[in-house]
């Protein structure tokens, strides 16, 4: 079967504009009609070191950075030296003769020599458009109508550069064709996709649900949505707030959230660290409070610039004893512009504190998978009220309802005044401990509130998406999986498929609360089970486990900061079934 | 009185937490405030059960953290009187940064210190504020580090309105509370507040105190505040220094958020506000 899709890796020093050059070819891809997913292969630096860009490009859905490297364009000797070991059979190695030499060839694969550095110093005294010139030489070899390519161009790059970035693309281009032409074309079509990453989709969500305070201490892989938001700030009306420390950012959002505003805040596993006792704070007070974390590879300040999915457990245990919380872990950039708005309606509905892990996977590698938005969901502000029972002193505001959910009351409400206490409290927010202590009101109150935090989990699990298969409904192997992991598990599926292989996946992306019960069953009802996730004890398969009963038995966990490719995931499932019959034999 | 809450104060008798909470009252009630424009965030700590003790919009929180509670009310809200009541430990210790940030920033929101020098609640540890040669359970031979002055330091942080007050003199200190809720910005009042359990200081303070409003003193020069909040064997009271010349963080925030209230915002986009946002993404 002829190839559909093409996988390409741009990669030199950090400097050289392989981030630039890297959405440059994206935005080629996304005109041309075509899905991507884009992978920063980033180190925690400005300059110098070793830095990378894959595309994944195809007319269907893809969702990862597919199978090996089909084009390697090297801008250095070093990333030559790292790389070209992985091109596929049948690839190809586009680089600069006085620069790369190109040795070690693997076999089947043809080595393209273009003058990138040539071609980039006719316009410019610095050979700093070597990325351009390089994105034009791979339209070429692609076939790719050589309009589109000076139309990304432009709309790349500022105007003051504009005119050489132009004029070098279009050099490339013309030299490649001449050279080599056409090498290989995929379907193409007119269409121009969006692109975008899921921290952008996730601020486009929230001010879509109508969040209009955000804040943030800056930490990669977040950073990207205190930028966005800091710069639609001003015609979209969000008051932006840059704390000193996550401590400050996340009892700010309590703040203006007990204020009356719409508010979040995020930040990576680091900052997450230091937000736990607030984020307690909020469950006891009964604040609403959306909290973002973009899962880097830890423990500590890990591999900045790299992907995990280790915060799991972090966020299933916040702080001291329970409370209730909600945890939701989008798939894809579309999937975290919808939890954005969910999430905060979750959490004003039922005055919880509701958790969205993202990782850098998704945050930071780019997507044009994303479909027609939504920017009309709608916006549920739960029980906000303007009159309420008093004591003609204090609100009931922690009252105890049928449903668990008190009444709040915003400042400025007449006659509704009440304390958010963060010390166990009465129905009117007075301090168990100092009004009652000792009394035994005071412990049958205690425990009538506890059970009130703690039950709001029942009307919030009804919200929550159960697991998705993806795959054939019949399967001996089924991968379980969640969040970012998704996407490479689909395409090892497909990819399975195509090989004769019977296996699916089921993905979870709504992590916490469970329907357990329900789960159980799915779970018991599939085949084998494989757990895929980016950490090193599976935490997910574990926290199953606790929740279901239901042991996942093998495994592919990966923590070494890069991905999973979808080749691994294929791999592990074949190993899988083929101990699985042995076994049985 | 408007501001009276139905929950009586748990402090001990003689505390200084009744002077401020007097004071504080009186002074909302005579700048003819009502209760639900008013929310008072605090901490962890005896002088920090206040907010349940006046009727108005309150948050008790974490210890170390109301200052950045009450920044995201006024954020959220400017149309609030927003205060902070907590105690040293609170304010000078664990929660320092964010009151230093404050300063810095000009936030618009009054902080009220009770400062006794100890942790009360705790049962009498070294604060921020012991003296040197104060003996605690911490420091049963004397504590050997010099105190932080909370005016100075805050005052080099770029503070707008510096006040000391004594809760032995509540009429003074009513006048304070009013002039740093007036005040544009951010504005402290470090409240001597003797412990009369673990640090009863209230007989050295009572002869050392004296009220700056006595003396030829004008708060408007800050090289000679500086020199005046240093000042010892004497306790001077009073305001040190004040400025209006700076705008406040929420008044600056108007140019950033296209003066939205985020209170007012929570709205969904319209469809060309949509179709702009998408076009960047093409």
């Amino acid at each position: 079967m002829a190839k559909t899709d093409v996988t390409v890796r741009l990669g030199g020093t950090a400097g050289d504009g392989v981030q630039s050059g890297g959405e440059l070819i994206a935005r080629i891809f996304s005109r041309s009609g075509l899905y991507i997913s884009t992978y920063n292969g980033n180190q925690s630096l400005i300059r110098g070191g070793q830095v990378w860009f894959h595309v994944h490009a195809a007319p269907w859905r893809v969702s990862s950075l597919g199978f090996g490297i089909d084009f390697l364009i090297s801008l250095t000797q070093s990333f030559y030296n790292e790389h070209h070991q992985s091109v596929n059979d049948g690839g190809y190695i586009l680089y600069d003769a006085s620069v790369v030499k190109a040795d070690d060839l693997p076999a089947g694969v043809t080595p393209l020599a273009v003058p990138l550095r040539e071609i980039a110093l006719k316009y410019d005294k610095r050979p700093i458009m070597r990325n351009v010139v390089a994105a034009g030489a791979l339209a070429a070899a692609l076939g790719i109508d050589k309009k589109v390519l000076s139309e990304a161009v432009s709309q790349q790059f500022g105007s003051d550069t504009l005119k050489g970035n132009v004029l070098a693309g279009n050099d490339a281009y013309s030299f490649f064709h001449e050279r080599f032409g056409v090498i290989r074309k995929l379907d193409y079509c007119p269409v121009s996709r969006p692109f975008m990453t899921a921290n952008e989709a996730l601020a486009l969500g929230a001010v879509a649900g109508g969040c209009r305070f955000y804040a943030a201490y800056p930490m990669s892989p977040a950073s990207s949505i205190v930028h966005w938001m800091a710069s639609h700030s001003k015609s979209l009306g969000i008051t932006v707030f840059l704390g000193e420390d996550e401590i400050s950012v996340i009892n700010s959002v309590i703040g203006a959230s007990f204020a009356g505003a719409r508010a979040m805040c995020g930040t990576s596993g680091g900052g997450f660290a230091l937000m736990q006792e607030a984020i307690g704070m909020a469950a006891m007070t009964e604040t609403p409070v959306v909290v973002v974390d973009v899962m880097r590879a830890g423990p500590s300040t890990g591999l900045p610039t790299k992907t995990s999915q280790g915060d799991l457990n972090m966020v299933l245990g916040i702080a001291q004893d329970d409370f209730p919380r909600v945890i939701i872990a989008p798939r894809t950039p579309q999937e975290s512009f919808y939890a954005a708005g969910r999430a905060l309606n979750i959490a004003e509905k039922f005055q919880v504190p509701v958790i969205i892990l993202l990782d850098f996977s998704i945050s930071e590698g780019g997507y044009s998978t994303v479909d027609a938005l939504n920017f009309d969901a709608p916006i549920d502000r739960g029980k906000i009220v303007v009159k309420g029972e008093t004591n003609g002193v204090w609100f009931k505001r922690f009252e105890l309802t049928p449903d668990n959910v008190s009444p709040r009351s915003l400042p400025g409400t007449d006659g509704m005044m009440f304390v958010a206490k963060s010390d166990e409290h009465d129905e009117y927010g007075h301090d168990l401990s100092d009004v009652l202590s000792g009394l035994k009101e005071s412990v049958k109150l205690r425990e009538r509130m506890y059970e009130k935090r703690m039950r709001k989990l029942d009307l919030v699990r009804k919200e929550m998406s159960p697991p998705e298969f993806f795959g054939p409904d019949k399967a001996d192997l089924t991968v379980v999986t969640w969040g970012s992991s998704a996407n490479p598990v689909r395409e090892a599926i497909r990819e399975l498929r195509s090989q004769g292989v019977r296996a699916n996946s089921l993905e979870f992306s709504d992590l916490y609360p469970l329907d357990a019960t329900k789960v159980r069953r799915i779970l018991q009802g599939c085949g084998d089970l494989l757990g895929v996730e980016c950490n090193y004890t599976g935490q997910f398969s574990g926290y199953l486990k606790r929740e279901t009963g239901v042991t996942v038995e093998r495994h592919l966990l990966k923590y070494s900061g890069e991905p999973i490719y979808p080749v691994e995931v294929v791999n592990s499932v074949k190993d899988a079934l083929a101990r699985e019959v042995s076994a049985v034999a | 009185m408007a501001f009276d809450s139905d929950v009586k104060p748990d402090w001990c008798p003689g505390c200084g937490g009744y002077g401020i909470l007097a004071s504080l009252k009186s002074a909302l009630t005579g700048l003819g405030l009502e209760p639900r424009n008013v929310a008072i965030a605090s901490g962890i700590g005896c002088s920090s059960n206040l907010p349940g003790y006046i009727r108005a919009y309150g948050f008790h929180g974490l210890h170390g953290r109301p200052v950045r509670v009450a920044i995201g009310i006024k954020s959220a809200n400017p149309s609030l009187t927003v205060v902070v009541t907590a105690g040293d430990g609170d304010e000078y210790g664990i929660g320092f940064n964010h009151v230093i940030n404050a300063a810095r920033r000009n936030d618009d929101i009054k902080l009220i210190v009770s400062n006794n020098s100890i942790y009360g609640l705790t049962t009498g540890q070294a604060s921020p504020t012991s003296e040197l040669g104060q003996k605690t359970k911490t420091t049963p031979d004397g504590s050997m580090i010099y105190p932080l002055n909370p005016l100075s330091t805050l005052l080099g942080a770029g503070a707008t309105f510096v006040a000391r007050g004594f809760s032995g003199e509540p009429k003074q200190l009513t006048k304070l509370i009013e002039e740093a809720v007036l005040h544009r910005g951010f504005a402290l009042v470090d409240v001597i507040s003797p412990c009369v359990i673990w640090n009863d200081t209230y007989a050295k303070v009572r002869s050392a105190v004296y009220k700056l409003e006595d003396m030829d003193y004008r708060p408007d020069d800050q090289v000679e505040a500086y020199r005046k909040v240093n000042e010892t064997p004497g306790l001077p009271i009073g305001i040190f220094y004040r400025t209006e010349s700076k705008p406040t963080l929420q008044e600056m925030a108007v140019a950033t958020n296209g003066g939205m209230k985020p209170i007012d915002g929570v709205r969904n986009l319209e469809k060309r506000e949509a179709e702009d946002l998408m076009r960047e993404f093409y």
